[in-house]
């Protein structure tokens, strides 16, 4: 892959990259209030010398619905406990979700795998992500059969209790919620534009010709990531936010 | 006029009365299911028949009549009295049997109709995700096919083929097709047990789910569709052939 070095930021596009960031980054601030909280709640469990149960995270839930009422972009959000932390049952997701009628409810799973073949959620990315790196992460968009049905972006970040990996606390954007919040940025900018994830898979759209869900095609777009600065692909030209793990693609006028 | 003419057949059908005794039968099924997969445990009460009635969206007669057929087969207890009610039971017969009471719910044109879905569904799923997928998105697949040929229990097997189909609806990374998928797998999939517990079969399906991800990797579209297609036809037509023995 050829990727050559393009001029910094140009104004417009650094104002879409630090939108975007900054979109995100108010989920993640969701997403780091969960995981304060739940890490101080197994902490005084762990010190009254018990293993945490169920009933234990119900202490949670006004953290959880108060952080559904305020972030706008936030349609679930809860902590996913890993298999064998919970001394009550094997797995459990601590889930609470928006509904239709600005209400809040939670997620109730089966997750007996002798019934049901979606008990295993520690494949999911936005699971193995955090557990495997450490660092928080954004998962998708892909299409969240387990707990929504929805098109969906989850934001994640490890738990840890006496220092050893204990769940994930997470919050899951609707894409169609993602894509109203930044398609004014993308259209205000000179050429048609994408946001892509690491993978290269369309986040949200400006452009016709590459619709949320699809692929684009070429470019190592985890590269460019990586690099952290923008650089030029063919006709397009390659933009990195900050801090968060999407690309601006823009499709440069053929001349 | 000519309007008309175009629309005459499915205005027509809009129209017809709705047949109570599908909807006796949807009704059969859909807590047949529940209770087959274990939704619904063994001894728990159901709601009150006007309750039940209504979050299920028929009349309280409609209700009746499935409730009756439920005991029939055995899934349902009903006691009168104080602390009465209808009651879930897991019957002596085997889940073979019961199965096969189900299966003899459906009439073969109605099985043949939801092939035609199915296909419809998992032949479009599969050619969007060869269009769409990145290699990634096929690890779920996979680890869905290696356990679908180990999987050693009916139950199991079904369940394991009806999340096959649903991942790749969510490849396809389809919203729509994905809950479409997952509502028909919650109406075919206890059935389909009865032909997944032949260890000749289980392997053959295990085989066509590889293919269909392999065409999926390669991004070869119609492939992909083509063979998704002829992996569903294949387990209707032998829902449909145990269907006519019984």
């Amino acid at each position: 892959m050829s990727l050559a070095t393009a001029a910094a930021g140009t104004a417009p596009e650094k104002s879409v990259t630090a939108g975007v960031r900054s979109a995100l980054e108010s989920v993640f601030d969701a997403v780091a209030a969960t995981r304060a909280d739940t890490a101080q709640l197994l902490a005084r469990v762990a010190e009254e010398g018990r293993r945490p149960a169920t009933v234990d995270l119900a202490a949670l839930r006004p953290g959880l619905h108060l952080r559904l009422g305020r972030h706008e972009l936030v349609s679930g959000v809860g902590f996913v406990a890993a298999p064998g932390l919970l001394s009550d049952v094997p797995a459990w997701l601590e889930w609470w979700q928006s509904d239709a009628d600005g209400g809040v409810r939670p997620l109730l799973l089966d997750l007996d795998p002798a019934q049901s073949a979606y008990a295993d959620y520690t494949h999911w990315d936005w699971f193995a992500l955090p557990r495997d790196t450490g660092e928080r992460a954004v998962a998708g968009p892909y299409v969240d059969y387990l707990c929504s049905d929805e098109y969906s972006l989850t934001l994640s970040a490890p738990v840890q209790m006496e220092g050893r990996f204990a769940g994930v606390a997470a919050a899951d954007v609707y894409l169609r919620h993602f894509e109203a919040a930044v398609l004014p940025m993308l259209r205000g900018l000179p050429g048609p534009a994408h946001l892509v994830n690491a993978r290269g898979r369309v986040t949200a759209s400006a452009d016709p010709a590459h619709l949320a869900g699809s692929l684009t095609k070429g470019p190592d777009f985890a590269a460019v990531l990586e690099r952290a600065r923008p650089v030029r692909f063919r006709g397009l030209r390659l933009v990195p936010c900050p801090d968060v793990p999407l690309v601006l693609v823009i499709s440069l006028a053929q001349s | 006029m000519k309007q008309q003419q175009i629309n005459g057949g499915a205005r027509r059908a809009v129209f017809t009365p709705v047949d109570n005794r599908a909807r006796v039968d949807a009704v059969v099924r859909r807590i047949g299911d529940a209770i087959e997969l274990g939704l619904l445990a063994e001894g728990e009460q159901l709601p009150g028949e006007s309750e039940l009635a209504g979050q299920l969206g028929v009349s309280t007669v409609t209700l009746r009549e499935a409730l009756m057929a439920l005991r029939q087969q055995g899934l349902v207890t009903t006691r009168r009295g104080r602390g009465g009610g209808s009651f879930v039971s897991s019957p002596e017969a085997p889940g073979a049997e019961r199965l096969r009471v189900r299966l003899r719910g459906w009439s073969t044109e109605e099985l043949r109709d939801l092939g035609d879905h199915w296909a419809a569904l998992s032949g479009t799923a599969a050619r969007l995700a060869a269009e769409r997928t990145e290699p990634d998105d096929l690890v779920q697949l996979r680890r869905t096919a290696e356990e679908l040929t180990h999987a050693a229990d009916t139950a199991a097997r079904s369940r394991i083929y009806g999340r096959f189909h649903v991942e790749l609806a969510a490849a396809a990374q389809s919203a729509r097709l994905t809950r479409e998928q997952v509502a028909l797998q919650t109406e075919i999939g206890a059935v389909l047990c009865l032909v997944l517990g032949d260890d000749e079969y289980r392997e053959e399906v295990a085989d066509r789910h590889r293919s269909v991800i392999s065409a999926v990797q390669d991004g070869i579209q119609e492939t992909a569709r083509r063979l998704a297609e002829r992996c569903v036809q294949e387990s209707t037509a032998r829902l449909v052939a145990l269907r006519l023995t019984l």
